[in-house]
């Protein structure tokens, strides 16, 4: 065992606080990226779930969610192309949710063609689920929102722009930020948010070969009165959106920025004393000629176990942590590369922490025992 | 009867030291014109009372702290002219340390310390170090103990460690500050013993400040410091039976 490795378990007390601040700081790191991962895939879910290869708008779009109805003669434009092999009308707009009990909520319906080949319809809408929405104010929502709907299960009933609106199915994993997504029929869809018949909120296209995409989309954005992305583009677009224009993504990269301080300055401390503490240890090795440099490495050695341990400990505390978050509703993506990253930058912190110890060592002067 | 020093060239030799610390009102002369010389083969006993320098005047000698003015010789090299890299090199090279407490690393077991010096000194790949290492232990009596940690050993133990530690390297030198003030006698006679072996058997030039009169017998010569000046050094071989007698402070100097 080296000796740093066995000076850390036999003094593990005094190391303690270093072990934990380096995990408190790779835990805040991988479960605040996780979140920020999470409300990336949650806010893209009707681009990122569907078939579309090319979505087209209105001018100035932010976000998926956030749109304004075009004419459906924009559906021409775009099978015209001829990259394209079909194109259909989709909708997606805000609406009043009235509980059953009293009270609203507010949704997202996505109204979109029910056939097999659709391409605005979910993925997770199954051959069952799409026959039974082709009933007039039929719908499917994610089966987490019941709590948020007021509603106890299938065959439960709403209300949607004074429109009455029966649930026939539930979803797994489509939860939503801003309000729970109401799927149904592009038939329902207008009804309920209250479209005219010439009148969509995208148009979306699928190419012969996807890779043609960006040149269509290039060609569509020369084209007036509308913009267009490929689905790649507009998902980033719309997570982008929801973590820079509603600072989502400010607050919590610098709720992670304050941790990785908080974690670097009590590490910091904690070999700074463990360092001190050794001081007439390491005069008498400097006494004898040992150069500066080893004793040197040796904290460092130090401070890069101390990362480890604390980036180990981390790891299961980042799962169980997400697991908590999720039953709240929270959805938190831990990627392995996430991981990696958020392991990698503290452990950095930690040797960096090391370095500031240095100065403790700086401090050795062998004539201090002979005093 | 006076001193004769034997028929080799000193190895370490101080040449009108003088270290003063403070300005002004607060100066203060811990070494006055102090001039001495030690061989290779002896041991040799700094004494004094509290106060009189002798730590200042191992610190001069070993190279841990520069004279005010004074030139100190080791194995012909000036000591002082050297730069600090120089000099840290030739205390690794040469020079082993005992100090009044131990010192030991808490974490480490009494191999560890000693294969430290080796492996972080010479570089030593950690099973050569571990060999020499469980060698000196036994030397020391400690081969048994070699798994231990300073917590689990006695102070004669850890002191034996610290010596251990000090002569793993097979130094010229070996510099001990109050080795055994910390100790019981019986514990203290086995750690001048063996810095008496370390001299007498492997040639090294051992200096030992202390105030313990018990050391003397076991010493080759005696040097008295007093406030800052050092008397004539004494070879205990001329001792009469009965001791020592006290002949006066006076300064000596040594051409």
């Amino acid at each position: 065992m080296s000796y740093s490795l066995a000076t850390l378990w036999y003094e593990r007390s005094r190391y303690l606080p270093g072990v934990l601040a380096v995990s408190f700081s790779a835990v805040l790191i991988a479960l605040q990226c996780g979140l920020l991962l999470g409300l990336f895939s949650i806010t893209s879910i009707p681009v990122d779930h569907t078939r579309a290869d090319i979505w087209v708008g209105a001018p100035g779009l932010l976000s998926v969610d956030v749109n304004r109805p075009i004419p459906d003669t924009y559906l021409a434009r775009v099978a015209s192309q001829p990259e394209v092999e079909r194109a259909e009308v989709y909708i997606q707009s805000f609406a009043q949710w009235v509980k059953p009990s009293g009270g609203a909520e507010l949704c997202i319906v996505i109204g979109s063609r029910l056939e097999d080949d659709a391409l605005g319809a979910i993925l997770e809408l199954t051959p069952e689920f799409r026959n039974l929405l082709t009933e007039p104010g039929a719908i499917v929502v994610d089966e987490s929102e019941l709590a948020r709907l007021g509603i106890s299960g299938i065959g439960s009933t709403g209300e949607i722009s004074g429109h009455r609106v029966r649930v026939v199915g539930f979803l797994k994993g489509l939860k939503s930020i801003a309000g729970p997504y109401i799927f149904c029929s592009l038939q329902t869809g207008r009804m309920l948010t209250r479209l005219s018949s010439t009148q969509a909120s995208y148009v979306l296209a699928h190419c012969y070969n996807p890779a043609d995409a960006p040149n269509v989309v290039e060609r569509l954005k020369n084209m007036p009165e509308m913009s267009a992305f490929t689905a790649n583009e507009f998902s980033f677009r719309s997570r982008m959106h929801w973590l820079l224009k509603t600072k989502a993504g400010i607050a919590l990269g610098y709720a992670a920025l304050l941790g990785l301080l908080v974690g670097a300055i009590v590490t910091s401390q904690t070999l700074y004393a463990a360092t001190a503490a050794s001081m007439r240890e390491y005069a008498v090795l400097q006494a004898m000629g040992i150069p500066r440099w080893r004793m040197a490495m040796a904290v460092l050695s130090q401070s890069f176990w101390v990362g480890i341990l604390g980036v180990a400990l981390a790891f299961p505390t980042v799962y169980a942590l997400a697991g908590v978050a999720d039953t709240m509703g929270a959805r938190v993506i831990l990627k392995w590369w996430l991981l990696a990253g958020a392991g990698g930058v503290t452990l950095i912190m930690a040797m960096l922490a090391g370095l500031t110890a240095l100065r403790s060592l700086r401090l050795v002067e062998p004539a201090i025992l002979l005093r | 009867m006076l001193y004769e020093p034997p028929r080799t060239s000193p190895t370490l030799q101080g040449k009108h030291l003088t270290r003063t610390f403070g300005q002004g009102e607060t100066l203060t002369t811990a070494l006055n014109d102090v001039s001495l010389e030690m061989y290779p083969g002896q041991i040799n006993l700094l004494m004094g009372p509290s106060g009189s320098g002798k730590s200042t005047l191992l610190a001069v000698l070993s190279g841990l702290l520069r004279p005010t003015s004074g030139e100190v010789f080791a194995l012909g090299e000036d000591l002082w002219q050297m730069t600090d890299r120089q000099r840290e090199q030739f205390r690794l090279r040469y020079c082993g340390f005992i100090f009044q407490g131990y010192n030991l690393f808490p974490a480490l077991s009494a191999r560890q310390q000693l294969e430290m010096m080796l492996c972080w000194g010479e570089g030593m790949n950690r099973r050569e170090a571990r060999r020499k290492a469980e060698e000196m232990l036994a030397l020391l009596g400690l081969a048994k103990k070699a798994s231990l940690r300073p917590a689990e050993m006695s102070g004669g133990e850890k002191q034996r460690v610290a010596i251990g530690r000090a002569l793993i390297k097979d130094p010229m030198f070996c510099f001990a500050d109050e080795p055994t003030s910390a100790l019981d006698w019986a514990h203290g006679e086995q750690v001048v013993e063996l810095l008496r072996a370390a001299a007498h058997e492997r040639g090294a030039t051992i200096l030992i400040v202390g105030h313990d009169a018990r050391i003397i017998p076991y010493v080759d010569r005696v040097f008295d410091l007093e406030d800052g000046c050092l008397r004539e050094p004494e070879d205990i071989t001329a001792y009469p039976p009965g001791g020592r007698q006290s002949h006066g402070p006076y300064l000596r100097s040594v051409q």
